[in-house]
This record gives C-alpha cells, structure tokens and sequence, in this order.
C-alpha cells in the first residue's frame, strides 16, 4: 500500500527505513531476529542495523561469525522451526559463499518435503556499484537468485519501498531476498509512519509518458527518471516503469505500457548478457504485445567485465544517463 | 485449400512441410496455413506420395481449389490434371516470401533473376510489427508503402500516414460490393460477444458493403484489446465507455452481439444522445438465464476435440462448424493471457452459469430506434428474453438462425441493419 492521503510520513533516507521496517518487526513479533556480521555494536557495513541492537538486545540482533555459509544455514533452519529471521549480508558479492543454503536448502525445502514445511526466510544484500569498492564488492547478483524457483527477489528504489517490501517480506511464508542499492542507502524521502506493505510482485510506473517504454531496476530506475525529465524538455514523454520485483516480474505492468508506446528499452546495473532485460525482451515478443512494437528493442546492461576499480573505469561500466536519454531519445524518434 | 475459418474465401501457403515425391501417412503434417486468425497446420487426409504441388510458399489459393495431389501406391504418375491450375486470390500474397508461382509446373526453378533483386524479394519489406498490423487492419499493401526509418524500416507512423493518403482519396470502390453509398451518415460502432473478436463481423461487414464507415470496439481480455479482466459488468461498460469515447464521434449506430449487445445497451443508456440507432443481437442481459455448461467447455477446451461439440452449439446448423475451423478456433485461444482474462470475466459475469447483470430497465429506458434480432435456435441464450422487450422495439426472430445470426445468416442481418441505418437496400 502506497502512503495514502491522511496517512502521516516523516522524511528518511533509504537506510533509516529499513531500520525504521525492522524495528517495527522487532518490537511487534518476537519471531523476529536480525542476523549477520558486525550488525551489532558495530551497527552494520553499511549502518543499517544503527542502534537497534541497544534497543533490542543482543539476543533478538545476533552478530555472526565470519562464515555466509554458517549465517545463512542457521538462519534457514530458524526460519523452519518458527523464528523470522533477517540476515543481512556486508555485500551481495558474499551469497556465492551461501549458494547451498539458498538455492538448494531455502528455495527447495517446502517443495521436497511436500509443503509441511516453509521457509520464511529475508535476507538482505548491499548490492551494486559505485562505491570504489572493487570487483568482488560491486556485482549485481539479482538475476543469479532470480532464476531459482522458490525464491522471491526484489529491488526496492525508495525510502517508502525498501520499508513496506521488507515488512511484507516478513509476512511472506517463503525466502524472500531483497537486494538494497548501495548508492541509495543516503537517498531521503517520504515515508509513512508505522505498519504498511507494498506488494512483492507488482512494478509500478514512476512516471507516465507515451513515445517509449523504460524498465528499469535499482538504481537504474533513478537515472531513466533523471533522463525522462531531460526527454520531457524537448517534448519527448517517456515513460519509467520501475520493476521492482524481479521474481516474480509483473508482465502485465510492462505489456501494458509496450501496447501503449510500442517501444522498449530495459536498463539495469548488472552484466547486460543473459540478464533480466533478456528476459523481459522475451516476455514483450512472446507476449501479444509484440505486434505493438514499432522499433527494436533496446536493452542497456553492465559492461562484459569485473567491476574496475578506477572511478572512470567504474562509470564506463554501468549505464549512465546519458547513456539511457542517447537509446530512448534514438528508440522515440524512430531512429533506432 | 481447406475453409479454416468462417469468413475465409482464400488461404495463404505459409510453409510446405513434405516436397514433391516425398510419401506421408495419413494425419501427416502437409503444409501450413496463415490466417488472419493464426497459423495453421493442414494433415494429410489419406496415406500417399506427394506431387503436383501447384501452390508454393506464400501463394494465396482460394478455398476448394487443389494444392496438390496425392497418388496412392501403385497409382502411375502422370501430367497435372486438366483444370488443376488454383484459382489464385485476389490479392498480392504479402508473405514473408512474397513471391507468386504463377506456373502450374511442378518442381521448376524460378526464372533467374539478377541476385540483388531476388535477395530483396525473398526478404519482403522491412517493416516493424506494429506496421504489419496496422497494414493488414487497414488492407494496405506493405510493398506499396515508402519506409522513413533505419535502412527503409516501414514503421507505424508510414503506415497511418499511408491511411490518411488513402482516406483523403477517398476515391469511389471501383467494384462497389453490397450497399454503396456516400459514406456521409453517421459511421457503424460494432461491439463484439464473449469469447469472439472483432474479426467475427467479417462476414457481416461484407455483406452490408461500403454505405456506411465501420468502427469495431474489442471487449478487454479479447482478440487485441488489453488482458485485464474488468473487476465487473459495471467496470467493463466503463471501460468500453471510453473506448466508445475515444473514438470522438458525434453520433453513431450502435450494434452488438451477446455479450457485446448488453455493452452496447448500457453504452446507449449513458450516451442516448449520440446513438442514432441500436442493434442487439443475441444480446446478453436480458434474463437470467445463459448456457453456463457451453462457456464453461469452451474455455476450458484444451484440445479440438473438446472444444468442437460446444463450437457446435453456436450455430443452428452444426455442419457450419468444420474441423479445420475449430482447430482455427483452438489456435486462436493459444494465448494464455487471453484465456485467463477470459476465465476471470466468466467468473464475474456469468458466475454459476447465470448472468449477472440485468439491462432490462435499461432497455425500457432508451428512446433511440432499437432492433432485437435473434434466431430461434439460439442454444447459449434463450431467444425469448427478447419479448420481455417494450413496443417499440423491432424485433425479428429467425426460426433457422441460432446464436450467431451475423455469421449464419450475414445478408439477412446486413438488410436489416441497412434498414435502421436508413439505407436503401
């Protein structure tokens, strides 16, 4: 539920909401633990877990020992006798270590032994690049985790998303794995006051427009929006559908819009090859939608490459906004 | 050529899959055939060697004609029968080939044409998928229509503005079919039933001809139109209601079909002072009571065999329905958003076989000249929910007509139509 008329919201920045989601689960459902490393005294990698240790106790906010594969196993097995934990990763790059427990234990357990058992499982991933932090801190790994059954993934892109996913996470039986942009933990925005959910399975369209459809994940979302309003100056109306889940993806959002526009480009952080706007490029010319087309579609993916780290390097790497307003400019005047 | 679709005259050879000489089993598949509607694979009908193939891929035959031959063993092999020549259709095959074979010779090369010029054939127009579209919805050639974008790509924009170039013609149909007429009165808005599309008023639109512009709504959840099932009737005559609104006309005739006919009732309740007159066919809307068992089997149909008996009940005469045109139907239903949207819409409107939503107050209020037209054998819904109808509507029963008076008899419901629309017949 988006923040209604009359519901009262205070301005936080992306990380003060998921602090704000958690603390609520704490104090309301003493299933709930947050697990990871250095989330205690230390307040997280990012500083998102703060002070909720103090407020919470050391036994409801567990520091961990320096091993993703333990983390993650004991807070699957939590998760399947009773507790709700969350476990929070330094940085996404780190799930490779924890593989096993969530694509062959969490995503796998209620089917194997026929339903009578769930998984009720949040993990949570820093993600993405930007930070200097190098090839093994920077990958966006949403696609890898969004190709297993079983898993639920989704991209929160503001304040008020990152709060309501994460509570309904929380309310979901099954794993739910939440991949948090790094770059966005200082973003600020409006977010309503206490207990609210946003869906884990529907896009939304950030802004309206009728000459190109852009899907666009993370970050990315942010940086096609900055483009459009640069499009809307030379009467160009894109249109910014932001996909927020990634399993499941909302078609009918996206068909919808590709109907309406007839074009499509898809822009995400992560390797451009065997990725989510091949999926979705696939979803649109599998669909009815494809004899609404009028140009190719477009996607625009990370580089073939490990993140550099050279700040240059680094930029050259991910889709940039002039780089999103060049192929929706080209896609909306039939240049492409 | 098999008639794989009701309002078929001709068929487009879209891909041979056995070639001369080769022998095939009966119920092999033999070639394939573009529709409209869909794709379709055309068996053999009996156990034989192929020869003769007298139409090649992407030639347009008309329906009846002969393809080609099979010889059963033992049977000798001689010259092309006398006559077998296909009658070709009328139209330019706009395939993906787009080559005619107009020689009756089996197996021959094609004449040598100078590489660049054959490459540029066999490849067809580039065009988008919205330009193919929107060509085959307006009945445009796509060769005849210059490309603006990357390397000559015809895009939707060429197509529209090649629309405008033959709309500001307006030139007189050379061979006028049907009614002829100035075009000047207000245009035709047809709504068509559950489970239908708008290519089902072929037939009736070749019938009534020229006289009037015809514009066809889709309900949502039907052949192009979104696949989002309204929430109810009330949520679906909105969403019509807009669509009838975007189409800016100051005044219409309004006619619609079953489900379609109680839209277009309640959009002629709301809208009383733009609609000239009304037509309801079949309509839905005016008692209880539908054939909840025929819906049912219809969407639940997974193969032809399930989906014909139901297909059957359409119509008054079940020889209507041929084999080849339920697995058209079957084919047309192959998009699963469509028949989830159109489950849902079951769901909500004829929840446990009955119809839940009641245009009899609505039908009492409209003031325009309104007509029921209905055949007797109608086995969806009973054509008695007409007499429930006030004075001054028109009604004409059919004895021999059953649920789809459009399709079964489409000159019988064109003079009528004719008649409302205030054209001489």
């Amino acid at each position: 539920m988006n923040a209604a008329a009359g519901v009262r919201t205070r301005e936080m920045s992306y990380a003060e909401a998921i602090r704000d989601a958690m603390d609520i689960a704490l104090t309301e459902d003493e299933r709930v633990v947050l697990m990871g490393e250095d989330i205690g005294v230390y307040g997280g990698a990012f500083q998102v877990t703060g002070d909720l240790v103090e407020r919470h106790g050391p036994d409801r906010v567990i520091d961990t020992p320096i091993s993703e594969l333990g983390g993650a196993g004991v807070a699957v097995g939590a998760a399947m006798t009773g507790l709700r934990p969350i476990l929070e990763f330094q940085f996404s790059d780190f799930a490779t270590l924890a593989m096993e427990q969530i694509v062959n234990q969490a995503a796998k357990v209620r089917y194997m032994l026929g339903g009578a058992v769930s998984v009720p499982v949040v993990m949570r991933f820093p993600a993405g690049s930007g930070t200097g932090a190098a090839a093994q801190h920077s990958q966006s790994l949403e696609a890898w985790l969004g190709h297993v059954p079983g898993l639920k993934v989704v991209q929160p892109t503001t304040p008020e998303d990152a709060k309501g996913m994460l509570l309904a996470a929380l309310d979901d039986p099954d794993p739910v794995m939440i991949f948090e942009h790094k770059l966005l933990y200082k973003l600020k925005g409006q977010v309503p006051e206490g207990r609210y959910t946003t869906p884990l399975d529907k896009a939304v369209v950030r802004r309206a427009g009728d000459a190109v459809t852009v899907v666009a994940s993370g970050i990315m979302v942010h940086k096609a929006l900055e483009a459009a309003g640069q499009l809307a100056e030379d009467g160009i109306e894109a249109e910014v559908i932001d996909l927020r889940s990634v399993r499941p993806i909302d078609r009918e959002t996206i068909l919808e819009s590709v109907r309406k526009t007839g074009r499509l480009l898809c822009v995400y952080e992560a390797v451009k090859t065997l990725g989510i706007g091949a999926e979705i490029s696939a979803m649109v010319a599998e669909s009815d939608a494809f004899d609404f087309l009028d140009a190719p579609i477009v996607r625009l993916g990370g580089a073939e490459c490990p993140i550099p780290y050279n700040p240059d390097l680094e930029k050259a790497a991910v889709p940039q906004i002039a780089d999103i307003l060049d192929a929706a400019r080209a896609l909306a005047t039939g240049r492409r | 050529m098999p008639k794989v679709d009701m309002d078929m005259a001709e068929g487009t050879i879209a891909k041979w899959h056995v070639s001369e000489g080769e022998k095939v089993a009966r119920g092999d598949p033999l070639f394939d055939i573009e529709t409209d509607k869909a794709a379709m694979e055309v068996e053999a009908p009996g156990e034989g060697t192929l020869h003769h193939v007298l139409a090649g891929e992407g030639d347009t035959v008309a329906i009846g004609s002969a393809v080609a031959f099979l010889y059963s063993e033992g049977e000798e092999v001689g010259d092309p029968p006398a006559g077998a020549k296909p009658a070709m259709g009328s139209e330019e095959p706009t395939g993906r080939r787009g080559e005619t074979r107009s020689d009756t010779q089996p197996v021959q090369e094609e004449p040598a044409a100078p590489p660049d010029e054959k490459r540029k054939i066999e490849a067809g127009p580039r065009a988008t998928p919205l330009a193919r579209r929107l060509a085959r919805e307006a009945d445009l050639r796509l060769s005849d229509i210059p490309g603006t974008g990357p390397r000559g790509r015809i895009q939707g924009e060429d197509v529209r503005e090649a629309v405008r170039a033959t709309d500001m013609r307006a030139s007189p149909d050379p061979e006028p079919k049907g009614r002829a007429g100035a075009q000047t009165g207000p245009p035709l808005v047809l709504i068509h039933g559950f489970l239908s599309d708008a290519q089902s008023w072929g037939p009736l639109e070749k019938a009534f001809g020229s006289g009037r512009p015809i514009h066809k709504l889709e309900l949502p959840g039907h052949g192009r139109a979104t696949r989002k099932p309204p929430a109810d009737f009330s949520a679906l005559v909105s969403h019509m209601r807009r669509g009838l609104d975007e189409l800016n006309l100051e005044a219409m005739h309004l006619v619609g079909h079953s489900l379609g006919g109680a839209v277009a009732l309640a959009l002629a309740d709301t809208r009383p002072r733009r609609v000239a007159s009304l037509t309801l066919i079949a309509p839905a809307g005016l008692g209880p009571q539908i054939d909840g068992a025929a819906l049912d089997g219809m969407l639940r149909a997974t193969r032809a065999e399930s989906l014909a008996p139901w297909l059957k009940r359409l119509v008054a005469d079940p020889d209507r329905i041929s084999w080849n045109y339920v697995q058209a139907v079957l084919a047309g239903r192959s998009d699963e958003d469509l028949r989830d949207a159109q489950r849902r819409m079951a769901e909500t409107l004829f929840a446990d076989g009955t119809q839940c939503f009641d245009l009899q107050a609505a039908l009492g209020r409209v003031e325009m000249p309104t007509r029921i037209i209905w055949g007797r054998r109608d086995g969806i819904i009973p054509w008695s929910h007409a007499l429930s109808a006030p004075g001054r509507v028109s009604l004409n029963l059919f004895d021999d007509l059953g649920h789809m008076p459009q399709i079964e008899a489409p000159e019988a419901v064109a003079d009528l139509l004719a008649a409302s629309v205030g054209l001489a017949p």
